[in-house]
Formats: C-alpha cells, structure tokens, sequence
C-alpha cells in the first residue's frame, strides 16, 4: 500500500516537471514579450538589454531549470505586466474562481442530479422528453455564446442582472467573498450558469441513463413486488446504486470547472485566474503562464491520485493484483 | 400638496452639489503601470495624465498649453528652453512642487531604466536657476521641444525617495508601478491591478474644475462584446473602443452615443528595400522586385483604399498620402492626394518593371494590433491578385509579429505610425531614417530604406526655428517619400468611442481619456 503511494506520488511529480518542460518550450511561439514591454521608440539595443536582464536570450531549458530553481523555493517570479510577484496576484485571483466554481459545481450537481431522476423514473412523460431535448443545448452550444446570450437576456434587456465583474466584495483576512453583499451574490448567478450548464446536463444525462439501467435490475422488481413505497423505492435503493459512477464523474469535472472556468471569467471579465491566464498569453506573461500551468497540472494530478487511492479503498481487488 | 412640492425643491436644492456623480468606464488594457516613466504606452501615458502633470500639456484641440509651467521662452539662438514653474503648486501627498522636482523627474526619466528617455535625447544639461525657474539645455537648436515633452511628467523628488524609487523598475517593479503622487486633478484612492482602479477628484489641485464627477472607476474588459454589453446596461458609462460592426447599432440607440473622430495613426504597407530576394515566393528567387520603385508604385495603384475604407472601416476612417494624418504639425499640404486606384496603371508600372505577369510573394500582417487588421490585408491580397501580385498572407498575434518583422521574415509587411511627438518629423526619424543604432534613427525601418537627401534634411528640420523653412524640408522628404513608393499609406484609423448619453467629454486625436473634461448631466 505504502509502496503504491509513493510509486504514484513519484509518477505524479514526474508528469509535473515534463507538463512544466512542454510549456516552457512551447512559450516561444506564444510570442515575445519584450515589445510589450517597451514603448515605441525603444531601439533593439533596448529590447537586447532587457532580453538579457530577463534572462530570455537563454536556452528554453536554462529558462526551466530557473524556474523550478524559484518554484520549489515558492517564488515563481515577477510578472512582466503587472511588476508584482507572481504569488501574490494568484493568491489575489483565486477566490474568484473558487467561489464560481463552487457554486456551478453544486448547482450543476444538485439540478443535475433531481433531473436525471426526474427524467429517469417519468421516462415518457411530456416534461421529461422537454428537458431532454433541452439539454441538448447545454451540451451543444458553446459556453461563450450561453454567456453572451445570459448577459443580453438579463443584463441588456430585462436589467436584471449585472453585465460583467464581481460586484462588491468583502474582504475576509486574504480571502475575498461575494458571498455576502447582495450585488456579489447576483454578479455570481449568469456566470455560474453559464459555467455549471454542461457539467449540470452532463450529471443530469449520466444519472438517469444509470438509473434506467438500475430500475432494470431484479431486486428492484422484487422490492416492488414487496409492495416498497416508490419513494423508497426511488431514493433509498435505486438512487443509491446510481451514484458510483455519478461520484466519480463529478469528482473529475470539479477539476475542469476550476481549470475550464477560462472561457466563462473572458466572458463575464471575471478576475479569476482564468482570466489572469488569457491576459498573460496576450502579452506573453512567461512567469503567470508558468505558474498557472503548474498549478492546473498540480491540481489534475492531485485527484487523480486522490482518486487511485479512493479505487483502492473501495475495490479489495486493485490491492491483491500489486 | 404645496408643501411637499416645496420640501422637495429645498431638499433638491440642498443636495444638487453634493449629488455624487459616479462615473466608472472600461478599456480593453489596463494601464500596466502607475510608474509615469516606466512604459511609454498610450494606456500607460494616457490614463496617467489624469494623476500627473508635465511642465506643459496638451488641450483639447492638441495644442500646447501651460500646466507645471506656465510660461516658457528659448534660450539664446536655440541654446535651449528656459520654463517658469507655476508656483504654489502642492503634490498629492502635500509636498509643495518646486525645480528640483522638475531635475529630479529629468534624471528618473532620462536613466537607463526609463522607457521615455528618447525624449532627453537632444538635451545636454538641466538647470536649476532658482525655486520656480528652469533651463533645459540642448545639444542642438529644438524648436519643437515643448511640444516633446508634453507627457513627460513630474514626480515628487522626497516622495520617490522616500519609498525607495529614484528610478523605475521595469522588470521587477516597485512601489511607483502601484503607488501615485502626482499634481493632476485626480489621484488614486484605490488600486487593484487588472480589476479596478478608483480615482477622486484632489481637492489641492491649482487649475480650474470643470468636470462634476466625484468618483471615477476603471475597469479594463478584454472582451468588447462584454464591454458593448456593459455600457448598453448602464453598468459603465463610457467604453474605449466601439467595434466597429456595432457603430452603427449603437447610433440608433437613445441610451448611448457615440464619439467618432480619427487617431493620429496611419496604417501603411512597407517593404524589404534592402533584401538581395525574394523570402516567400515560388516564382522569383533571384530578385528582389520590390527594390523596384515602379514594384512598389504598382501596388500604391493596385490597392483600392476607398473600398476597404467603405466595406471594412464602414465609412469610419479617412485615407492619408502620407506617414503623418492631416491633423499633425508639420503636414504637407500639397501632398495630400493618394495615388489614384488604377490597376491598368499598375499593369503597365509592372510590365515595365519586367513582371508583366506579376509574380508571388508573402505577406505579413498582425492580427490583434489594429482595428480589422487582418481584414484589411486580406482584402488587400485581393486586390493586388487582379494585377497579378499574389501575396500569400500570414496574419499573426502582435507578439509573434514584431520578432518576424525583425528577422526579416516578410516580402511585404502592414505597419501602423502614431507619431507620439504629433509631428511629421517622428515618422521621419522612425521609419524614413538610414537605421542607425548609435543615432538611434531608423528603429522601426524594418526594410532598410535609405535615402541620403532625408538623411541629411532630418538633422536640419530637427534644428530649424522658422516654421515656414521647416514645412518647406518637411515637404520635401513628403515628396521624396511619395515618389519613391518608400512606403504605401493607406489610411488614418478611426477613434470610435461610446458612452451613455447623459455623458459628455473631449475626444483627441491622441485617444487619451482626459477625465477633467467629463461631465455627467
């Protein structure tokens, strides 16, 4: 068991450092950021001069090698375009995120999961062929068109709802939350939506194809046949069964509503990390974009290895066969 | 009844100057810094002038007005300029302004770190006469140099050192690239990067209040459908810029309206003057057909610019001859027509040439610099394939972009000019000039276009006071740059700017968003 752990925590660390060499040499094609940094009469001995104090004119790999040198020691640089470290402004960034994130993880699991149920056990009925078909359009649509539809529905012709930002946030130690002023919590509705839409109808789809399959099953007959109350019958014994593959699921798409949040943060200029991202490809912000890149890939392979282990637990099986 | 009406007219009253005007905008960059001598940017520069002041600045119409300064006068035959400081004049902080603020904001902008030292570049010494008195010596007669140093703005010589920040500091940053003191009508109460930034108007401030607002909020928002959407639901007042496919919806709207005028920037076509071949075509690789003068004549007819004006700007922007648009100093009147749309002429201009058939070459465009920039090219390429000019177009981000134009990766290339000192002679310097590092002329003549006759005059319009003399020279190297195709301009790029109707503000050619001109009605 122990033996396991850290054969996969080693693999872990090597898929970090080879994620982290892929985005280093691929960031020379991103472009080069001295010309952002210069105004215009800049001459090329200036954009030589501060090649070189960047430490740019180096091989890709030197450039690597000088990051993980800052990264294990937690200093990941200073970002070319805002002249702050790196650090601080992810740490500034990441409530915004995790807070959207949290809120279209448990929207798209709680609607996910009545609505599988719902269109599961009324299988034929008129409202249940409705929210299939609706559903298609979660999956199919783009997310940035659902946003900037929302925000012309809501914000431009009804004035319901606020276009774009965060509202007002307070601020909690070095945690900001707009979880408690009413404009922060109205900002979040649009953007959750738009970013829980496919993870809700993917839960929604994956639940009751798994509870039609269950309902199938002899011991719910029997259970009916003994004359359970559907509600019993529904909840306790199918709904349950349901859920395995349904948790395992949901724990993988938590990781890409946090790290696929991007799209949705540009749509509604949400100051999320995501958004921090796509500025930094703009301007070829070499130190945000490696950090983020690690972070993401820290964050993916941690449930993975979160999730092996939870497989290990529950299957007896996985154990013997190492 | 009566009564009410009347509690409500004395309360409305009371209230009227007292009545927070809140006015918040978005801009597609944030300003990267608060260091006014760390990045010569427009966002940078132009969001600054609101917090700092130079000795002089720019008014509504572009012209040159006192600010830290109110009067200047040259020194001698040109030795140089001699500014009187406008006394009584306290920083944000409190600190009074006095000419060792002003030598003190000399040597921070003209080190090495600084990215606005090439405006120093003609001067030789800063001195100190007395408290409210300064020269500024120049190495050579510079008639223009007031209008030079319009953004340069002065900082609070015991305020930087005090926080450590004698110098900017590009790369790793201080407390300058967050922090303000300047003397400008507002200062900063707040300032997250990238998210908001919160100004109020600085009560000590010397000049006369003619906005109304008493907070003002930036937020940058990268994505214009979402800054469009923003300002149509009264979430901010003011955007910068309009896309251009929604100009016209925007004008049939009450709520909004929009500011059009057109910035100092002239979209051109430049070419590889000093390449032996061509790079990128698949019928002459043993020429180069461009170091042809007809060549490049050729495609100044092939190129139909009232059309892309009509269908890709939608009637937005103006065609230009020249490297500079009408509306800066030193504009050659006489050179204002383009060559005519012709492609017969450009047939005949090529088969003279020797490429009656034309031939292939690649063109190099960016595609995230300028208003419908790809666009453009791409209609260009259509264009100069009727005459058999059969470009291959690359279109890239502006960051791959510059690299590719340095390497010399390009047959042809689309290139924007916003003359920062807003005078013909800065293109002249930028992209006419021999490139010559030391002199530091020629930084952005990619191709390599040379001509001795603009080598020697820049050096005299530089220096030359009578202005009738200077236009005539100014004139000349208009002339010598139109007829030898050394460049293609096409057009000056619009300004198009929306804001709630309620709202009224100054538009200038430099696309600087002044907020002591707003009013909120």
């Amino acid at each position: 068991m122990i033996s396991f752990i850290i054969r996969r925590v080693l693999q872990s660390v090597l898929v970090l450092l080879v994620v982290g060499l892929v985005a280093f040499s691929m960031f020379r094609f991103v472009g080069d950021p001295i010309d952002n940094m210069l105004g215009q009469e800049r001459t090329i001995e200036d954009i030589e001069r501060l090649r070189t104090q960047l430490g740019l004119d180096q091989p890709f790999v030197v450039q690597y090698y000088k990051f993980l040198e800052g990264a294990v020691q937690g200093n990941f640089g200073v970002s070319y375009r805002q002249g702050r470290p790196v650090a601080e402004i992810i740490i500034e960034r990441a409530p915004a995120t995790l807070e959207l994130a949290a809120v279209s993880g448990v929207l798209a699991i709680l609607l996910g999961i009545a609505l599988g149920v719902f269109t599961a056990i009324r299988r034929n009925g008129f409202a249940a062929n409705f929210i299939m078909s609706a559903s298609l359009i979660g999956v199919s649509l783009p997310t940035f068109l659902i946003g900037i539809l929302l925000i012309y529905l809501f914000s431009v012709e009804l004035g319901w709802l606020p276009s774009f930002g965060r509202g007002e946030v307070v601020d909690l130690g070095w945690w900001s939350t707009g979880f408690l002023t009413e404009s922060g919590l109205k900002a979040l509705i649009l953007p959750s939506i738009t970013l829980g839409l496919y993870q809700m109808t993917l839960i929604m789809r994956l639940v009751r194809s798994e509870m039609l399959e269950v309902l199938r099953q002899d011991y719910i007959r029997f259970a009916r046949a003994r004359g359970l109350k559907d509600r019993a019958l529904y909840f306790r014994h199918a709904l349950k069964n349901t859920m395995v593959p349904v948790i395992t699921v949901i724990g993988l798409q938590l990781g890409a509503i946090i790290a696929f949040a991007i799209i949705t943060e540009t749509v509604f200029q949400w100051p999320g990390v995501g958004l921090l991202f796509i500025n930094a490809i703009q301007f070829v912000d070499i130190p945000v974009m490696a950090a983020y890149l690690m972070l993401i890939s820290v964050m993916f392979v941690a449930i993975n290895l979160i999730v092996d282990l939870l497989y290990l637990a529950i299957d007896p099986r996985l154990r013997i066969g190492r | 009844m009566r009564t009410l009406t009347a509690a409500l007219a004395v309360s409305t009253a009371l209230s009227s100057p007292v009545i927070a005007e809140d006015f918040s905008w978005a801009v597609t960059t944030d300003p990267q810094t608060m260091d006014p001598h760390a990045v010569s940017s427009a966002p940078v520069l132009g969001f600054l002038n609101n917090v700092y002041e130079g000795l002089v600045r720019r008014g509504k119409d572009m012209s040159i007005e006192p600010a830290l300064a109110t009067s200047w006068e040259p020194i001698g035959d040109g030795e140089g300029w001699r500014f009187f400081l406008r006394e009584g004049v306290t920083f944000q902080n409190g600190n009074a302004f006095d000419a060792q603020d002003v030598l003190f904001s000399y040597e921070r902008a003209s080190s090495e770190a600084s990215d606005v030292r090439s405006w120093f570049a003609p001067v030789s010494e800063v001195r100190v006469v007395d408290d409210f008195t300064v020269e500024i010596m120049t190495s050579a007669p510079n008639p223009i140099f007031p209008d030079s140093i319009a953004n340069w703005m002065i900082m609070d010589s015991d305020w930087a050192r005090q926080h450590l920040v004698e110098f900017p500091d590009k790369e790793q940053g201080n407390f300058a690239t967050l922090n303000t003191n300047g003397t400008g009508a507002f200062r900063i109460v707040s300032r997250q990067p990238d998210l908001e930034t919160v100004l109020e108007p600085f009560d000590g401030w010397w000049g006369e209040v003619e906005h109304n607002i008493t907070r003002a909020t930036l937020t940058p928002v990268q994505n214009p459908a979402t800054a469009l959407a923003a300002l149509l639901s009264g979430d901010v007042d003011f955007i910068n810029p309009v896309p251009i496919q929604d100009v016209a919806r925007l004008q049939g709207n009450d709520d909004v309206s929009v500011i059009q005028g057109i910035e100092a920037r002239v979209i051109m076509f430049g070419f590889p003057h000093e390449a032996e071949t061509l790079k990128f075509s698949s019928d002459v690789t043993d020429a180069n057909p461009f170091a042809d003068v007809r060549v490049r004549q050729a495609v100044a007819h092939a190129i139909n610019v009232p059309a892309i004006l009509q269908t890709i700007m939608r009637g937005n922007a103006e065609e230009v001859a020249q490297l500079v648009s009408p509306a800066m100093r030193g504009f050659s009147d006489g050179l204002a027509e383009r060559p005519e749309y012709n492609p017969d002429r450009a047939r005949e201009l090529l088969a003279e040439a020797g490429y009656p058939d034309g031939f292939s070459f690649g063109l190099k465009c960016p595609n995230n610099r300028y208003l419908n920039d790809e666009a453009v090219c791409q209609a260009a390429t259509g264009m100069l394939a009727q005459v058999g000019l059969n470009a291959e177009l690359d279109a890239m981000p502006v960051s791959n972009y510059w690299p590719e134009l340095r390497a010399d990766n390009y047959d042809m290339y689309l290139l924007g000019w916003s003359p920062g000192t807003f005078d013909a002679e800065h293109p002249i310097r930028f992209l006419a000039s021999t490139p010559n590092e030391e002199k530091r002329l020629g930084s952005w003549n990619f191709g390599g276009y040379s001509n001795e006759r603009i080598d020697a005059l820049l050096p005299m319009i530089q220096s030359e006071i009578d202005d009738s003399k200077r236009q005539m020279m100014l004139d000349e190297v208009a002339g010598i740059l139109q007829d030898e195709a050394a460049y293609v301009p096409m057009y000056v790029q619009p300004l198009i700017w929306g804001t709630a109707s309620n709202i009224e503000m100054v538009q200038r050619p430099d696309n600087f968003f002044i907020l002591r001109w707003v009013t909120v009605n």
